[in-house]
């Protein structure tokens, strides 16, 4: 029996965290973790993981598709080349970052739960570094992953497939470079939108716009009205400067007669930096956003 | 509602309180209701009557409050087991709305519609024929004339919980269901808000409002349903529940001769759980009501100490929700 | 009561953030149109830069897709994600009614604003020359369309909780990517019924803009998308459990 008082405060055994801690480098890897787990649905509903799962799935088709022929058919075909694989699936790399980037950032802000982040281990420019690069990942999956099963497939469709390999490994690089590039800006453009609405719709809707928008006001601008000055709008596209770079890194002119490319006629190095100066663009926008946000 | 028990069956602690007959008046009847959500059971067998007054259906967060009065409102339809209104389904029934007012939880309201604007709205869905007259008179009802022309977006939380409430009896509805609408009120307002519920009941209507809140139970609650973990725990009088009661842990406070002395030796009682000494009276507390209640006097002579006054000390809800939930 | 239903939802729909982006889209095709008459070197047939490259490609590809997603999904989506849903359905009305004031709703908001724009667009590229009937035969198609589109984003907001995701899906793969690989699916594909209504009513040559699928088919087709997209909303909504949703 304790000592007979009015009040008492019982000991209800708390104690103080004492042990070591991990730090902040292991807080941004816990966020960075879990955000990347969260772009594809782990942790949460089924209706979270479809939408991501769809896309992915039909951005594997055509590198499946290559794989399947070069298993079946024995003959020397390369339907599908690196150079142009992102022109035909340009459409689901937008819809990909549009379905997982408002889930990326939207939900600390929509839940509120920005300050308990600030209130750790966590600063305001280590959350949007996380976060960027758990959308970078996650674009890689959707660019990186389909390229090198393709790169597989066309190896196999060859009849000496260490004679492919061998002749082709300088193709590596820039598969890896474009992947890499290509998923840095989307992941930017993506992620700098989304982070300033915590409403899910707006920001898929404005990712989407941004980049359907931009490509159509190019094909517009640079395939119909080819003058001095339109032109240049094809620099304002995300995806056609995907495409402008990765034909400058295979050193593969466009093949197709209907590039806007081509109808710009512009050298194809250009691409590449103004993708690297809208990327550090995007960033600066991410980071400056999560600088005065209200926690 | 099913108050008058025995105390035995009580004790016995009846799986289910037995579906009283009605008598006619019951506004809205639950038989062997039952809802879930794919594995989660979220209401487990619940029959009652709700009849006009008002009603608290109290009950921790996540204990299923919220889903019975969807079940009443005809929001969900239920896994198992027939919910009525007026005698009939909710379920696929929207004209049973015209005898209803629905209070939500959440603090939704179309934000930049502005008060009159938005319990106008209210009453012409309803299709009341005189929209303007019954609008004037639910905010009045409130209390918000002077803020009706400002957007809803810009009301307090306090403010919003009353506008939402004359939304929803701007067609003067028999019946009144409100979900936690005592949440975000400061306790004037709380007050002012209970008088206001107190006079609907008064003219007839039946009333059931959820909180987890006791306080609120307590004050404004002539009957409540218990709900726990989705199961009706208890419903009635609240003072004859707890009565009924007996097996739960007890306090009392003595005043005596000598309650140090009587302190040692009531320790030594294995009824008694643990007593505290202070504010010039005796603290006990016991598991068991009827062995605690025999020993005291005994112990007290042995010890010759003379007891001037007993009393228990948790009349309130409070203690007899905390019982039930922690069980 | 439908009316009422169908003002309230406009208000909503009107009266946000998303909407500015949507007339922002609109203005697009009007800014190209801009552009072509003070750029244009007189070469190229401006009747075809219209029918083809901005009304087909911009227009009834994207902005009309994209202005009924947003009108069509938040007609009703909103209601729920903002906890409004309740205040409409616990009153006397009948689902149907519900229903049809939603698509209507969206129907008005998202041909107000791609009409207007088609018109604008039109007449500031085409005036002073050949006009044929070119403006009307969009500015009937994208109304036609606009109405099938409304009833089946709403429809799928009725089913889906995620529908703007699955809508967009709906557009940007099935419509444009497997309709450009597999030009069969055309015929499902409510993008050309509103082409096909477009080409039936102007009297363009089919060597400036051409549409996969016929006239009478197309008509018919749109019709039909209404008829059971409306159907299968008001249906679904009347055994939706609202508490699930808001």
């Amino acid at each position: 029996m304790t000592e007979p008082a009015a009040g008492s405060i019982y000991d209800l055994g708390y104690r103080r965290y004492e042990g070591a801690r991990a730090g902040r480098r292991r807080a941004i890897w816990a966020l960075y973790a879990d955000s990347l787990r969260g772009a594809f649905g782990l942790g949460r509903g089924t209706a979270a993981k479809i939408a991501p799962a769809i896309l992915i799935g039909l951005a594997l088709i055509p590198a499946v598709v290559q794989l399947a022929i070069g298993v079946l058919v024995p003959a020397d075909v390369e339907l599908i080349t690196h150079d142009d694989y992102y022109n035909l699936v340009k459409f689901l790399l937008g819809l990909y970052c549009a379905v997982i980037a408002p889930d990326m950032v939207g939900r600390d802000q929509r839940n509120r739960s920005l300050v308990l982040y600030f209130a750790r281990a966590i600063s305001r420019l280590d959350y949007a570094v996380g976060k960027y690069a758990a959308m970078w990942t996650a674009m890689l999956v959707i660019t990186l992953v389909p390229q090198l099963l393709l790169f597989v497939g066309n190896a196999l469709s060859t009849d000496d497939f260490g004679g492919y390999l061998g002749q082709s490994w300088d193709q590596l690089l820039p598969i890896v470079a474009t992947a890499a590039l290509g998923a840095a800006l989307i992941a930017s453009i993506g992620l700098a939108i989304a982070a300033q609405t915590p409403r899910r719709a707006f920001a898929t809707v404005g990712i989407i716009v941004t980049f359907v928008f931009t490509l159509a006001l190019a094909g517009v601008m640079v395939g119909e009205l080819t003058t001095e000055v339109t032109r240049l709008a094809i620099f304002a596209s995300p995806f056609n400067l995907v495409e402008g770079f990765s034909a400058w890194m295979f050193r593969v002119p466009p093949s197709d007669p209907d590039s806007l490319l081509l109808a710009a006629g512009y050298p194809l190095a250009p691409y590449a930096a103004v993708a690297v100066a809208v990327t550090l663009l995007g960033v600066g926008l991410l980071i400056r956003r999560y600088q005065r946000v209200e926690a | 509602m099913s108050a008058a028990r025995s105390a035995g069956e009580a004790a016995a602690r009846a799986p289910q309180p037995p579906p009283t007959a009605t008598r006619g008046t019951a506004v809205i009847e639950l038989r062997d209701v039952s809802q879930w959500y794919g594995n989660v059971v979220a209401v487990n067998d619940v029959s009652f009557d709700l009849e006009p007054g008002i009603t608290g259906l109290l009950g921790p967060n996540g204990a299923g409050k919220s889903t019975l009065l969807h079940l009443m409102a005809g929001f969900l339809r239920p896994s198992a087991g027939t919910v009525l209104a007026f005698g009939e389904p909710t379920w696929r029934h929207p004209e049973l709305y015209r005898r209803v007012g629905l209070v939500q939880e959440r603090e939704a309201v179309y934000r930049s519609l502005s008060g009159w604007d938005f319990v106008r709205l209210n009453a012409r869905l309803h299709g009341v024929a005189d929209a303007r007259a019954a609008t004037a008179r639910a905010i009045e009802r409130v209390d918000l004339g002077a803020a009706a022309h400002r957007a809803t977006g810009t009301y307090s939380k306090g403010m919003k919980q009353r506008i939402k409430i004359a939304a929803a009896i701007v067609h003067d509805p028999e019946l009144l269901l409100l979900d936690e609408p005592f949440s975000g009120a400061d306790p004037r307002q709380r007050l002012q808000m209970m008088e206001m519920l107190r006079a609907m009941a008064s003219e007839g209507r039946t009333i059931l409002f959820s909180s987890h809140i006791l306080e609120e139970m307590e004050r404004l609650g002539e009957r409540v349903l218990v709900i726990v973990a989705g199961r009706l725990a208890a419903s009635g009088d609240f003072r004859a529940i707890r009565r009924l009661m007996t097996d739960r842990p007890h306090t009392f406070a003595i005043r005596s001769s000598d309650d140090r002395v009587l302190a040692r030796a009531l320790l030594a009682e294995t009824a008694v759980r643990g007593v505290e000494l202070g504010d010039g009276r005796l603290v006990v507390r016991t598991d068991d009501f009827g062995r605690f209640v025999t020993a005291a006097p005994r112990v007290a002579r042995d010890a010759a100490v003379t007891i001037t006054e007993l009393y228990p000390l948790d009349e309130s809800l409070e203690s007899v929700f905390e019982y039930l939930v922690s069980r | 009561m439908t009316w009422l239903i169908v003002s309230l939802t406009l208000r909503q729909l009107l009266g946000q953030r998303r909407t500015w982006l949507l007339v922002l889209l609109a203005l697009a095709p009007v800014l190209i149109a801009v552009i072509f008459r003070l750029t244009t070197d007189g070469v190229r047939d401006p009747r075809e830069f219209v029918a083809d490259g901005v009304m087909s490609n911009v227009m009834i590809n994207l902005v009309l897709p994209l202005a009924a997603l947003i009108f069509g999904t938040a007609a009703l989506g909103q209601e729920f994600e903002d906890g409004t849903a309740p205040y409409l359905f616990a009153k006397p009305l009948a689902r149907w009614r519900i229903a049809v004031a939603k698509v209507l709703a969206a129907w008005m908001g998202t041909a107000g604003v791609v009409g207007a724009s088609v018109l604008a667009t039109g007449v500031i590229a085409l005036v002073g020359g050949t006009m044929d009937l070119i403006v009307p035969a969009f500015m009937v198609a994208a109304v036609l369309g606009a109405l099938a589109y409304a009833a089946l984003f709403v429809c799928l907001s009725v089913l889906f909780e995620r529908a703007l995701v699955i809508g967009l899906i709906y557009v940007f793969v099935w419509e444009a990517l497997i309709t450009s690989l597999a030009p069969g699916a055309a015929y499902l594909s409510v993008r050309a019924y509103t082409l096909g209504v477009a080409r039936a009513l102007a009297d363009t040559p089919a060597t400036i803009f051409s549409a996969q699928l016929g006239g009478a088919a197309s008509f018919g087709a749109l019709a039909l998308v209404v008829l059971l997209t409306l159907g299968y909303a008001i249906r679904r909504l009347g055994s939706l459990e609202i508490a699930r949703r808001a």
